[in-house]
């Protein structure tokens, strides 16, 4: 047998093990020789960089990819898992980030979605049955709500109860999650968290995959580590500690917070919000930030930072206050702002920073274009030569300008959303999560970039989710709560417990 | 000498895959003309390809402003109303007024306000393009048959025939017309910024926006070109028939959209040029003469040309599976 | 019951106020400026014209809430009842004529479904293509005459009563029934939603959404075979321009009724009040004398006030 210690629940014989697996897409091996092994009543994390290989492995188990090389067993005794519907017969579920739920179907019918109780009558479905059941699933679950309800009108943590309510609706005894917690407040995270522990003591193996490490600790059982599509590590949270699975993770010590050498001394006030509200959800904003620094907005997950962000950069409407950028009112329209030099980096560079099928180049001098022809026509080699600048100073990995955006890695990516902003002379930069989805060795790069900028004069608002971002980028921070500022933090102040402090309901 | 493949993999040169598509589909009107040729002997007389010329003409003016539309990933299905509704407004006021300018300038007046409602309702009013100019059509249809009753209108002065059935040493004069537009078109769209704009928008009309694009002016500009697009290819008509009735052009609005697809621009925008419309105004026109010629009942057209459009969609799907 | 009330409850205060405010504006203004409106001959006679504008609007209720359209439903109807009428003059059995209507609407929704499930095809320009072939074909086979010498029988299914109730309005309530039970009461309706809220939900759960597309358009297609009876029956004859353009009516029906096109949602009691509303509408209009090219400018009118309406509502 095995010869690790097992959780705190002895068992002989893992539920569900994977032995050997390997996969390879056309250029790129995704898995090699990984073994992963699964126990009743156990969170076993999933941790690794991006393009490690977590959810090739996980699609791998919920049968939507099939393993090139490698062997399943139950139990014990070999099975395969060739498609979905067999995975299911082993209670095998998966939470997906991008929830499979119907909104105007309610609760119980999406529960029961694909497994509908037949009627009388041929062809009907009793749709009474469907709403007792959901009830007892929801029950077991501890989530109290009417299974009437629309998905419509749910928040995204309960959307994710329902999800693990129709998981378990189909008898799952092994849940893979992947990231459960990007997008809920810390009270939610408390109460998913209460309910993981309460399927743990029915015997529920959960796979949770994390970037969170103080949730792979508060959490987990068990870790393993992927890097490069291999297994690196498998350990008990006992035997690490966050630095060195970061180590594992990345494969080299790694400064996992960012250092600025130097901070330059404040400059003019370039933009200034007062008593700024507005109907997409915040209201009576007042901040100011000054060139040559990083301002953190800082708060929970749907506090209003994006809203206010898109607001000052006028996308979204603003029903009070003023917003001045460099002394002068503006307003009401992105144009205008780009002109007057302002720039938003959004938070989803694919869907909103970028034109994926069009290249680079075309994507760096969009925002520009006026001023690199003020005259209204478009020279393609000027805006080549202008395109190719910018690759240089950024370092962005491309060939060529004329690649497609699409084929650049994350980190390259959001150097071409920067990099479009920094050829159309932008002086005010708006980053909304700036290093999402980037890997850690990309990150410090992007930090670099952004220290860069302000010693250049420029002046910059950083939204971000990660405290220890805003802790050792910023110069100072606002903190959001409920559409509001809660408060402001000054760089003596900026500590991560102050911006949890502010952060959270009282 | 430069293979076409030496083309193809040197990324130095510009746009090397568009024009490769381009001559793929040159190719096809070639072989087209070819088999014609073969298949009918009045195909290649000197009249006959004057005809196909000038019917081309008028194809590609109805599809180009299109083609800004179908950039930006919209539709615009009321051109063919739209032409009826310019044309008898022009020839009303032609006859009316005795003077032709003042005709035209109602015509592509009128195509152009048509096409600035359809941008109003596509950018203030949020409706789905290709429902706004479906609902727009059967107004425009309304409206026209309305207006002229059942009656038609005929008799222009000739100075204005000219413009559509008379010659500029010996060729069509709406070629000229076509090839001025086509300098334009293809002008605006690939060395204005507008033009990078509106391509930026077919692209991902989200990240247009954060980048500071206006894209409701923008868009309420393809719209109102399109419409005004239609108002010249209906005074081209009116010139040609001399005459005007509720119906007229009504059955060119598929072979438009036909004509702009087979071109190469992409229903799901982004992609396309001008002068691939051209191209496909090139092949349905002959393709439709063809079948002319060959004495296929006319009722087969509008059916060919739907199965034309269902296989450019189909191809354009298929190339972007593989492009991705 | 339940969804079918939840349904019901959940809309009902969003959705009364649009479809039901412009119905009562439209009966209060015609009765209001033409005496003959508001008697009950002409309701009674506003509501048997409706039947055949029901019988297509509902599949169509029921594809708009995929993100879909059916484009070509005009067309698909005049064919078929160009084929059920020769099928009858020729073979003198109404039954088989129905069949064949049923056939030919068969055979287009499947092909409708196949390019547009299959293929990939945006339904809009699928079934602008297929509006172009059934057109076609229409003409070919008509050679743009009508078809006449239709039996009394086929004639009485339209002009018939039961119970003292006219029989198409008998019919249209039993297709309403149908297309209710179909869409609140069986895996098909709920599977429907899925498709237009949200397709993963589908395929994570094994279904298959090619396969429901497919059976939406057929539904579409079955229909407007059907609704090709009662419209032969109508007009005691086969004409290739007879249904030209109802598919427009269809949709604005369905628009006026609160269904939207972008969502997954759909009210298909909205749909019955849109197309009486559209009804009203000709009817009133009809009334005045205004001619019947300026009434489409009107329902097209309706059509935008009633999108414009729905997004209002979208917004807040």
């Amino acid at each position: 047998m095995n010869g690790s210690t097992c959780g705190w629940r002895v068992t002989v014989v893992p539920l569900f093990e994977l032995r050997g697996i390997s996969k390879e897409f056309p250029g790129v091996k995704a898995l090699d020789d990984v073994s992963f092994e699964i126990r009743a009543g156990e969170v076993h994390m999933l941790v690794g960089e991006n393009g490690a290989g977590k959810s090739t492995l996980m699609k791998i188990l919920c049968g939507a990819y099939r393993a090139d090389r490698g062997s399943f067993f139950h139990r014990g005794e070999p099975v395969t898992i060739n498609d979905s519907t067999a995975a299911r017969t082993f209670g095998i579920a998966v939470i997906f980030q991008d929830f499979t739920l119907v909104p105007y179907l309610d609760i119980a019918q999406n529960i029961f979605l694909g497994c509908e109780f037949s009627g009388r009558l041929p062809g009907l479905i009793d749709q009474r049955r469907i709403h007792t059941e959901a009830k007892r699933v929801l029950d077991m679950v501890g989530f109290n709500i009417d299974p009437r309800t629309l998905v419509h009108g749910l928040g995204v943590a309960q959307q994710q109860m329902v999800e693990i309510a129709k998981a378990l609706s189909q008898d799952a005894s092994i849940l893979v999650m992947d990231e459960p917690t990007a997008a809920l407040s810390d009270r939610e995270t408390e109460r998913l968290f209460a309910m993981i522990a309460r399927l743990k003591k029915n015997g529920v193996a959960i796979i949770y995959i994390s970037h969170r490490l103080s949730e792979v600790f508060a959490l987990g059982d068990r870790i393993t580590v992927l890097r490069d599509g291999r297994k690196i590590a498998s350990l008990l949270p006992a035997e690490t500690t966050p630095d060195h699975l970061v180590t594992l993770m990345v494969g080299r010590p790694v400064d996992t917070t960012y250092t600025r050498l130097s901070r330059p001394t404040p400059g003019e006030v370039v933009l200034q919000v007062k008593n700024l509200s507005g109907p997409s959800g915040f209201a009576d904003i007042n901040l100011t930030v000054r060139a040559g620094e990083i301002v953190g907005l800082s708060g929970l997950v749907g506090s209003g930072r994006t809203e206010v962000a898109r607001a000052i950069f006028g996308v979204d409407r603003v029903t009070a206050g003023e917003i001045r950028l460099f002394g002068e009112r503006i307003g009401g329209s992105a144009e205008d702002s780009a002109r007057r030099g302002m720039a938003l980096i959004p938070e989803n560079r694919k869907t909103q920073g970028l034109a994926l099928t069009r290249s680079v180049g075309d994507n760096i001098v969009l925002a520009g274009l006026r001023k690199l022809f003020p005259l209204g026509f478009f020279i393609p080699r000027r805006a080549m030569k202008a395109a190719r600048a910018i690759i240089e100073k950024l370092r962005i990995a491309t060939p060529t300008p004329r690649r497609p955006v699409a084929t650049l890695s994350g980190g390259n990516q959001q150097k071409v959303v920067i990099g479009k902003w920094l050829n159309a002379d932008a002086r005010f930069y708006i980053f909304d999560e700036p290093t999402r989805g980037i890997d850690v060795g990309a990150k410090a790069e992007i930090f670099r970039l952004l220290d860069g900028l302000v010693h250049s004069g420029a002046a910059i608002l950083m939204i971000s989710s990660e405290q220890i971002e805003i802790v050792h980028i910023c110069d100072r921070a606002y903190v959001m709560r409920s559409g509001r500022i809660a408060g402001e933090l000054t760089h003596h102040e900026l500590t991560e417990a102050n911006i949890v402090r502010l952060g959270i309901d009282q | 000498m430069k293979t076409a493949a030496d083309m193809v993999t040197h990324s130095r040169l510009a746009l090397s895959g568009d024009i490769l598509q381009m001559l793929y589909r040159l190719l096809a009107v070639v072989l087209l003309c070819a088999t014609l040729a073969m298949l009918s002997d009045v195909f290649l007389t000197t009249n006959n390809l004057l005809n196909v010329l000038r019917q081309t003409a008028l194809l590609f003016l109805m599809a180009s402003g299109l083609t800004l539309v179908i950039l930006t990933a919209g539709l615009d299905l009321s051109v063919g109303a739209n032409i009826a509704l310019s044309a008898c407004l022009a020839a009303s006021v032609i006859k009316t007024t005795g003077s032709p300018l003042l005709g035209m300038a109602t015509g592509i007046g009128c195509g152009a306000m048509v096409g600035l409602a359809n941008g109003i309702l596509v950018t203030a009013l949020r409706i789905p393009s290709f429902i706004a100019t479906y609902g727009m059509m059967w107004m425009l249809t309304g409206v026209t048959y309305y207006y002229m009753a059942g009656e038609t209108i005929h008799g222009f002065p000739p100075g204005f025939r000219q413009l559509g059935s008379g010659y500029l040493l010996g060729v069509p004069t709406p070629v000229y017309v076509m090839v001025l537009f086509l300098l334009i078109g293809a002008l605006f769209a690939q060395r204005t910024i507008w033009g990078q704009q509106i391509y930026a928008i077919g692209a991902n009309p989200v990240a247009a926006r954060l980048s500071g694009v206006p894209v409701e002016r923008r868009l309420a500009l393809v719209y109102a070109v399109s419409g005004a697009m239609a108002g010249l290819a209906s005074l081209i008509i009116l010139a040609r028939i001399n005459s005007a009735q509720g119906d007229i052009g009504e059955e060119l609005t598929l072979p438009a959209i036909a004509a702009v697809l087979v071109g190469g621009t992409s229903l799901f925008g982004g992609s396309g040029t001008v002068a691939g419309t051209l191209i496909g105004a090139l092949f349905l026109t002959i393709l439709l003469n063809g079948m002319n010629l060959l004495q296929i009942h006319s009722s087969w057209q509008p059916l060919v040309t739907g199965c034309i459009i269902l296989l450019a969609v189909w191809i354009d799907n298929r190339t972007r599976r593989i492009g991705e | 019951m339940s969804t079918g009330r939840l349904t019901f409850a959940s809309v009902s205060i969003a959705r009364v106020p649009g479809v039901a405010v412009v119905l009562a504006v439209l009966c209060v203004g015609f009765g209001a400026t033409s005496p003959g409106f508001a008697t009950f001959a002409n309701i009674a006679n506003i509501l048997t014209q409706s039947t055949i504008l029901l019988l297509l609007a509902l599949p169509m209720t029921v594809i708009i809430m995929t993100e879909g359209l059916d484009l070509s439903m005009g067309a698909v109807l005049t064919f078929a009842s160009i084929v059920l009428a020769i099928t009858v003059v020729t073979t003198g059995s109404p039954m088989l004529g129905f069949l064949a209507a049923l056939a030919v609407g068969f055979c287009f929704g499947l092909g409708n479904g196949m390019l547009i499930a299959v293929l990939d095809i945006p339904p809009f320009i699928t079934t602008l293509g297929t509006l172009g072939i059934a057109q076609g074909l229409s003409l070919l086979v008509t050679d743009g005459q009508s078809v006449v010498g239709i039996p009394r029988s086929v004639e009485s299914i339209y002009s018939g009563t039961a119970v003292g109730i006219p029989m198409p309005v008998i019919i249209g309530a039993l297709a309403y029934g149908v297309t209710h039970t179909l869409l609140y009461h069986t895996r098909f309706g709920t599977y429907v939603f899925a498709l237009g809220g949200n397709r993963e939900a589908l395929r994570v759960a094994g279904i298959s959404v090619r396969a429901m597309l497919i059976r939406v358009y057929v539904f579409g297609g079955l229909m407007a075979g059907f609704a090709a009876l009662l419209m032969t029956a109508r007009l005691n004859s086969a004409h290739p321009t007879a249904g030209i353009g109802m598919e427009f009516d269809a949709i604005a029906a369905v628009a006026v009724g609160g269904t939207s096109f972008e969502r997954g949602n759909g009210w298909l009691f909205g749909t019955l009040l849109g197309v009486i509303a559209v009804g009203v509408l000709r009817n009133g209009l009809n009334l005045l004398a205004v001619p019947s090219s300026a009434q489409v400018a009107c329902i097209g009118a309706l059509v935008i006030i009633a999108l414009f309406i729905d997004g209002l509502r979208t917004e807040r």
